[in-house]
This record gives C-alpha cells, structure tokens and sequence, in this order.
C-alpha cells in the first residue's frame, strides 16, 4: 500500500520528464482511474535531459551542487565530531547540554532561515553588530550580497541546523566503546591524541561513515533554506540542482523539464542508498546494535 | 601543588571553555530571535548595537496574535489559523504513523515477509528520495482529485513521506525486544495480535514516543510541500506563511521573529520533553534528519 503511494508518483514523475507538460492544456490523452482522470500530455522522449544536458546552467548548478555538497559533508563532520568530542568529556550538567544539542536540529528551516538573517543582515545583524562593536569592521558586512560568500553561507547555516544530529550519532557510538580500551591505552602511556586516533577515531568508523552519507543526501536534497535564504541569487550564484528543479517546475510551471532535473537528482541519490544499504547491512551484521 | 594537578586544572578550565563555545553556538542563535521578537526594530537598526534591548515590548506579539491593528494585518493574520492548521495536519499524520507504521514494523521485525531485502531496500530508498521530485505528481494528481489546498491532501503527502522513517524506526525497535516475550504470550494463550497489542506494544513506550514525536516534528517543520500543494493562504502551515512575511519588504523583522519564535516553541518544547527516548530511537534507528 505505501509502496502504491509512492510509488506512483514517482513513475508519473518519471513519465512527466519525457514529457511536453501543458499545465494549460486540460484535453489530451488521459489515464482513467477509477474515475479519476489524469493527465499524460504529449510524450516527447529525451529532448527535455538532452535539452538539460546541453545547457549550461545545468552545469554550472551541478559544480555548484557539488562544492555545496562537499564543504556541507566536510563542515557537519568536523563540527559534529568536534561537538561530540566536548561533550563526551565528563563535566557538571551533561545531560542539560545533550537536550541544547537538538535545539537547532529541531526547528523548521524557515525559522533557521530566519534566525540567521537576524544574526547576518546587513542593516540589523547581530553578528555585524558584535563585529562592529569589536571595531573588527567599520561598516556592516552584506553577507549575502556576493554569490560565493552567500553560497558558503548557506552551507554553515545548513550545518548548524545538522551538525548536532551527527553529533547525537557520534556520541551514542562513543558510549558503545569499552572503557578497558582506554585503560589499556592509558597504561600503555598513549595521550589524549594518541587515545583519539588509535581507539576512538577506528571505532567510529561506522558510524562516521553513516553520517558521511546522510549528509552527503541531505546536501544533494536541501531546498528550504536557498528558499527563506537567497532564492538561487545573486543572479544564480546559489542556484544547486535541486534549487533549478524546484524553481523550473514551480515557479516558471515547466513540469517536463523540471522533473527531469529532479531526475537527474534522484539517480544519484539512488546510488548513495545502495552504498547506505550496504554500509547498515554490514553494520548490523559486525555489531548488532 | 603537584605538577599533575595543575595540568589537570588546565584541562578543567579548557573543557569548560569548550563548553561554552559550543552552548553559544547552539542556543545563541536561538536566543537572539527572542530578544529581537520582544524588541523595537528601531532598536536592532541603531548602532552600536545593544545586546541587551533597551526597550522590552510584546507588540511583535501583538500584531501577529492581531490584537493590535498595523499595515501588513492581513497578512499576520493568517498566522493563528495556520498554527491550527499545523496542529491538525501534524497531529493527523502523527495518529496514522503511529498505527500503521508501528504494525507494519513490527510484521518486519517478527515474521518472514516475502521479498523482505527488496522492500526493506525500497523503503530505505524512499527515504533518501528527494521528495521534491514527487511534488509534480501530487500537485497534478491532487488537482485530478481536488484535494488541493485541503488539510487530508496534505495529511495524505505527508504520511507518504514519514511512513517509511516510522516503520524503519519500529523495525529496529521491535528487533531490540526479545522474540520469546511474543512467545510466552502466544504460550499463554494470546493469539498473533493480542500479543502484539496486550505484550509487546506496553512494553514498546519509549520507540513509540520517538517515532511519534519525530513525525510531529517533521510535520510541524515542513515547508516545501505545503508551499507548493496548499497555496491558499488560509489552507496552509506556519512555515509557508512566514515565508511568505518574510518574502514582503515592508513587515519588519522582529514581526516576523515573533512569528518564528511562535511556530518554533512547539517543537523545540517536545523535543526537549522527550529528549531521551528521541536520542534512544533516533541512533537505534539512525534516520536521517
């Protein structure tokens, strides 16, 4: 039954990117369906990916897509294992730090959006504001004015809202490392790098791996905060594939096209899921957790 | 004082140090949209900025509340009947995950399904599917059916897109509860389903509150779908309306503060409830996020 839900809007999908979508158009060929009728426009083939394949737009989304992805991945990994790492530490209040964690992980990315155009905005943001304060800055800083400087925004910003998750991840896998391990290191006369690289980094490897994938998905997927943030601009400077897609079908309404960029997407996150796959497979197979 | 005890302070003080770093990056942030929801937009505009706001005032509350009367009221006035909208649409999806996705997980975890890889597989994959791309075919299909901007069109979107998180979450919580419960049960003379619903369910609470406030969350936060689907601006969620406020130049932003603060509260103040069982059936299930 779930599989009926999604699984036929996703071949309608399919079908509408080998389309010559009219949203306009209300006659033409028709899928009756227990009375429902549904359109299916006129069936063009490829021309709407070779179109796609041959515009430069699409290709310059797609390195775009792919810096995006790439810091976005190094960024949640780093932060969220530098996170875990402190709060791994015993210290007064641990469990009070654990619930501030999911803090930004639980709110809507329109209001993470939100917040930080609070702390960036050119005219009232607070971070210009400290910065001003500081003297480190004479006038205000535009963060989002230039394409490049907006787009790496977007990545922290995403981050933020993401990085405490891989952190949850991280530190539920820490809990599971036997303490004998750091005793023996520690009699062995290892320091707290040399505990760090050699038991804890090797035994997080799983999960360091699972949290690669779901944010490199999560960096392929994300839409809302371009929305709320930058809309694709300056000009296209933060237009990623997903964002192209979006905009194609939904704002200037060219179905066809638009899915087939979406498409284009769904492959690729086709192919992360067997890696993933895989990855928990083999997982549950060594450690049963 | 010994030579160790000193270095032993020394790391005290840069844990804590650490710690405070990482409090600020987290709730810092979240903080700042309070103070500016309760501040005068002149205020955040006057430089050097004041952390502290000088004038305390609850009018942001007020004129997205529509207590008071101000210029952009028609479009703040939209804010209570979509926080409603919210509640059902979420609360809806929230009862149908929990019944069904919890049934469905367990059938993973207990019984031999047929093609139990490959539709483990396809559920995995509809969860890292970009869901954007499926947008087109709700939005033509929904059209077909006339539930577009209607609460149940959007129920329905959503249960596709949360089920298989829910289910997923089950499935590994089930597997974390010993089959011979189930069997002792069946020995006492319970048939399949009253071992389910009397044995196995009351001992389930904590996986059931994960999911459950995870599908709230989702729900509650979303926003791309409900942009696209539900356009009437009456029929929508929170988050396409301060979108939307936030998309118009002349409401200032510790309006819109208000408002984010507002549809923040809900969800922050559930995760924060149920932090342990979330932290527990999240790593269990580690979904993405």
């Amino acid at each position: 039954m779930i599989s009926l839900v999604v699984v036929f809007p996703l071949v309608y999908s399919l079908w509408m990117s080998f389309a010559d979508v009219n949203l306009l158009r209300t006659t033409g060929p028709a899928l009756d369906l227990f009375g429902v009728s549904i359109p299916l426009f006129r069936y063009v083939g490829v021309q709407n990916y070779v179109r796609l394949l041959a515009d430069p737009l699409y290709w310059d989304s797609f390195w775009r897509t792919a810096y995006f992805v790439g810091a976005f991945v190094l960024e949640t990994a780093v932060v969220g294992l530098g996170m875990a790492l402190v709060l791994q530490e015993r210290f007064l209040g641990r469990p009070v730090m654990r619930s501030l964690l999911l803090i930004p992980w639980s709110l809507s990315r329109i209001v993470v959006g939100l917040l930080w155009i609070g702390l960036l905005d050119v005219e009232f943001g607070a971070l210009n504001g400290l910065l001003h304060r500081a003297g480190l800055i004479d006038s205000y800083i535009s963060f989002l004015k230039s394409g490049f400087s907006a787009l790496n925004v977007l990545v922290s910003v995403y981050m933020w809202n993401q990085a405490p998750f891989a952190t949850l991840l991280l530190l539920a896998g820490m809990q599971s490392i036997p303490t004998e391990l750091y005793m023996a290191a520690e009699v062995d006369g290892a320091g707290y790098w040399q505990r760090l690289r050699y038991v804890t980094l090797p035994a997080l490897r799983g999960i360091l791996f699972l949290v690669l994938v779901v944010s490199t998905v999560n960096g392929f997927l994300m839409l809302d905060l371009i929305y709320i943030l930058t809309m694709g601009g300056p000009g296209n400077e933060t237009t990623t594939i997903s964002w192209l897609g979006f905009q194609t079908a939904f704002q200037f309404f060219k179905f066809g096209p638009g899915t087939a960029i979406l498409y284009t997407l769904t492959v690729l996150c086709l192919l992360l899921t067997v890696v993933y796959h895989k990855v928990v497979f083999r997982k549950l197979d060594a450690e049963e957790i | 004082m010994k030579p160790g005890a000193l270095e032993r302070r020394a790391t005290r003080t840069l844990v804590y140090a650490l710690l405070v770093v990482v409090t600020l990056w987290l709730v810092g942030p979240f903080i700042w949209l309070f103070v500016t929801s309760i501040s005068y937009q002149r205020n955040l505009l006057a430089r050097p900025l004041a952390l502290v706001p000088p004038e305390v005032t609850l009018d942001n509350y007020r004129m997205v509340l529509g207590l008071v009367r101000f210029h952009a009221e028609g479009q703040a006035a939209k804010i209570l009947p979509s926080m409603l909208n919210s509640l059902v649409v979420a609360t809806a999806v929230t009862v149908v995950n929990l019944v069904v996705g919890t049934t469905a997980g367990y059938a993973y975890a207990r019984f031999r399904v047929p093609l139990k890889t490959f539709s483990l597989f396809a559920l995995l994959f509809t969860r890292m599917l970009p869901t954007v791309v499926l947008i087109p075919a709700y939005f033509l299909l929904f059209k077909a059916l006339g539930l577009q901007n209607t609460l149940t069109g959007l129920v329905l979107a959503y249960c596709s897109f949360t089920l298989p998180f829910t289910i997923w979450i089950m499935k590994a919580y089930f597997e974390t509860i010993p089959a011979d419960l189930d069997k002792s049960a069946l020995v006492d003379g319970c048939n399949r389903l009253q071992a389910y619903y009397r044995v196995v369910l009351p001992v389930s609470g904590p996986g059931l509150v994960a999911a459950g406030a995870f599908t709230f969350m989702l729900c509650w936060n979303e926003f791309i779908v409900a942009q696209i689907l539900n356009t009437k601006l009456g029929m929508t969620t929170l988050p396409p309306v301060i979108a939307g406020m936030n998309a118009q130049i002349n409401i200032d932003y510790s309006v819109i503060a208000a408002s984010g603060f507002l549809s923040a509260l809900p969800a922050v103040l559930l995760v924060l409830c149920f932090q342990k069982y979330l932290v527990q059936g999240l790593t269990t299930g580690s979904v993405k996020g």
